[in-house]
């Protein structure tokens, strides 16, 4: 999150950056340019006024030379050199290349007076000197640096054109004066640029602030605090964003109390039928004692004698109401499974191998006048289990009656228990199993659905409503456990109950013990239900 | 003879109550209903009370716990007759002083032997 925030506003900060720098950059380019040639032009020019407008009164004094002496010539000439900052030479030539005068600053030579003249003998130069248009052109000196050369010819009247004036000027100034303004503007550019870095990064956090705001709003909401909003006043998009976030939020806080009022119905609903189921048992077990305490009464004598044709009657109304009281009760389980209120209150550390061995007693006289072999093994020293014992006893109660009541005479019940790991969860799995008529595949994945039953003709033949699994499946999912059935047909079905090791709400808790992983069968005959 | 007092609304659930017992040699009281079961029972305490829980007006727990505040019915041994089977309604009829608990639908057979059985507990509690 931190990190997305921090590349928003550097990549702001960075396009504003880019755009102030490209804008100095190019300024400080025109400037060297632009400005270099200008400021040479206006030098060149006062350069040609300058030689332009002493060249005659020059000459006047160079001819008056004898009248005034050396002496005030060379402090005239001085003079007019302080005229003009870039004058760096002042020569008098006559027509014929010979030069007469040569000042430097202060150092002014006449030539003529036992020094031989020096005489000129660059071609543009002489052609310039003798014509009568005043001439300037740019040259290299001898030391290579640029120079500017003003030819001015004197005429005096027409045809009396004896010497020409030649000017030198140096750029020298001009370019010192433009490297300072260089170094001005980089400086300029400098500081510039770290103004912009700070004006970019503060406009940049004023644009993101707006959307720290909207994001601490997210945030909020995605705590669970759905009653707070978020308020931005920046009249842009991203108002907009907070006005629809917003609104979002809104839609959500009321879908929220929809769900909530309808899981309240629901409860509410839930409750009633779970009253309804009660109630309902209630009213049918109250007669079904009435129906079956008579009864008995009358099959054992107890309300004087009667016919062997009543006492086979009564005996045949027994049976029947003692089915029609075993279903009630499973209903009445069932109810309560589903409201999950006695498993979290009745749970108790139970020894599994006792439990199997108080169930299976109740078979075994069942078992043994259906010829019917029975096979128990426990894994010695297994775990306790912490469960709710009349529901876990329920379950094996129902499984084992299955066992037993689909095996045929001469069949095989087993039952195996051993520690063993369920998906990275230890627990133990018990196993029953039979030798009866088997499940066809097809069928195999219902069984434990409620109210389904595998043959129609099963339900006359064996009774039940086909509660008995899906009990079992319910309460073994109540546990966290998990059961499925294999079976083949004509040779057998086995049921696996798998159950996690003490408290079901705390798993993988390792307290050593052997354990076995659990083999995964063919999936097509293999049914799993887990929690 | 042994003197058991039935209290049930179902008139014939008293009926068979009372029938089962008689058969058996007991001496029965019955009524059906809550109040004035409880007036009678403790203006002549009997030797067992066979108790319903379902009753209108006042119910089997709230008898049971107004009995067992007054010291006439302090010891008299309660079974509690009910059609909840659960654990829990069990343990709670318990804690409120009945002395057992029998679940419909059950055998005659079974009712008789949990009198007897409470009623020769109470005694031995009573010669001790």
């Amino acid at each position: 999150m931190t990190r997305r925030r921090v590349l928003l506003q550097t990549r702001i900060a960075r396009h504003i950056a880019f755009a102030v720098v490209v804008s100095l950059v190019l300024s400080a380019l025109v400037l060297v340019v632009f400005r270099h040639q200008a400021v040479r032009r206006v030098m060149e020019r006062s350069a040609r006024t300058f030689t332009s407008l002493i060249s005659l009164p020059l000459t006047e004094r160079f001819g008056f030379l004898g009248s005034g002496g050396k002496g005030l010539l060379d402090q005239y000439i001085v003079q007019l050199q302080e005229l003009n900052d870039d004058v760096e030479r002042l020569e008098i030539v006559d027509v014929r290349g010979n030069v007469f005068l040569r000042a430097e600053g202060n150092n002014v030579i006449l030539f003529g007076d036992g020094i031989e003249p020096p005489i000129v003998t660059d071609r543009e130069l002489l052609r310039a000197i003798s014509g009568l248009e005043a001439t300037a052109v740019q040259v290299t000196e001898a030391d290579g640096s640029d120079a500017y050369r003003v030819v001015a010819p004197v005429v005096k009247q027409w045809g009396e054109h004896v010497y020409s004036v030649v000017g030198t000027f140096t750029y020298a100034n001009v370019d010192r004066q433009l490297r300072s303004s260089l170094w001005l503007s980089a400086l300029i550019l400098a500081a510039g640029l770290g103004l912009t870095h700070w004006v970019s990064v503060t406009l940049a956090g004023g644009i993101t602030r707006d959307v720290d705001v909207l994001r601490a709003g997210v945030m909020r909401i995605q705590e669970g605090r759905l009653e707070e909003r978020v308020s931005i006043d920046s009249g842009d998009e991203i108002e907009e964003l907070a006005d629809a976030f917003n609104l979002m939020a809104d839609e959500l806080v009321a879908t929220i109390r929809q769900l909530r009022e309808a899981n309240r119905e629901l409860e509410t609903l839930d409750q009633t039928k779970a009253d309804l189921v009660a109630n309902v048992s209630h009213e049918l077990k109250t007669p079904l004692t009435a129906l079956r305490g008579y009864l008995e009464l009358m099959a054992e004598g107890g309300l004087g004698s009667i016919s062997e044709e009543s006492i086979r009657a009564v005996m045949v109304c027994r049976k029947n109401v003692e089915r029609l009281s075993l279903r009630v009760e499973e209903l009445v389980q069932l109810s309560r499974l589903d409201r999950f209120t006695s498993l979290d209150s009745a749970r108790e550390e139970i020894d599994l191998k006792s439990i199997l061995d108080g169930i299976i007693d109740t078979f075994r006289p069942r078992m043994e006048g259906g010829g019917v072999h029975f096979v128990l093994q426990v894994q010695p020293e297994l775990r306790t289990l912490e469960v709710n014992p009349e529901q876990i006893e329920r379950v094996f109660l129902n499984l084992l009656d299955n066992a037993v009541k689909f095996t045929p005479t001469g069949g095989t019940v087993l039952v195996l228990a051993e520690a063993c790991d369920h998906e990275q969860r230890q627990g133990v799995l018990i196993r029953i199993q039979d030798s009866g008529v088997g499940i066809p595949p097809t069928e195999l994945i219902r069984i434990f659905d409620r109210f389904y039953q595998v043959d129609p003709s099963s339900r006359r033949r064996f009774g039940g409503m086909g509660l008995g699994l899906s009990l079992v499946r319910s309460i073994v999912e109540a546990h966290r456990g998990a059961v499925w059935a294999e079976s083949e047909e004509g040779t057998g079905s086995t049921f696996f109950v798998w159950l996690p090791f003490g408290d079901f709400g705390r798993d993988g808790v390792n307290h050593g013990g052997p354990s076995v992983r659990l083999e995964e069968a063919d999936g097509d005959s293999k049914a799993v239900r887990e929690a | 003879m042994a003197r058991v007092f039935v209290v049930d609304d179902e008139p014939d659930m008293v009926d068979l109550l009372a029938t089962i017992l008689r058969s058996d040699g007991f001496e029965v009281d019955t009524d059906t209903d809550g109040r004035s079961a409880l007036a009678r029972l403790l203006a002549d305490p009997p030797d067992l009370v066979l108790l319903d829980l379902m009753m209108p007006d006042l119910d089997g727990m709230e008898l049971l716990k107004l009995l067992r505040l007054d010291s006439k019915g302090a010891n008299v041994p309660v079974l509690v007759v009910s059609a909840r089977s659960g654990h829990q309604d069990q343990l709670g009829t318990l804690q409120l002083g009945a002395n057992a608990y029998i679940c419909k639908p059950f055998s005659p057979r079974e009712l008789v032997r949990q009198v007897r059985q409470l009623l020769e507990t109470s005694e031995a509690e009573t010669n001790a």
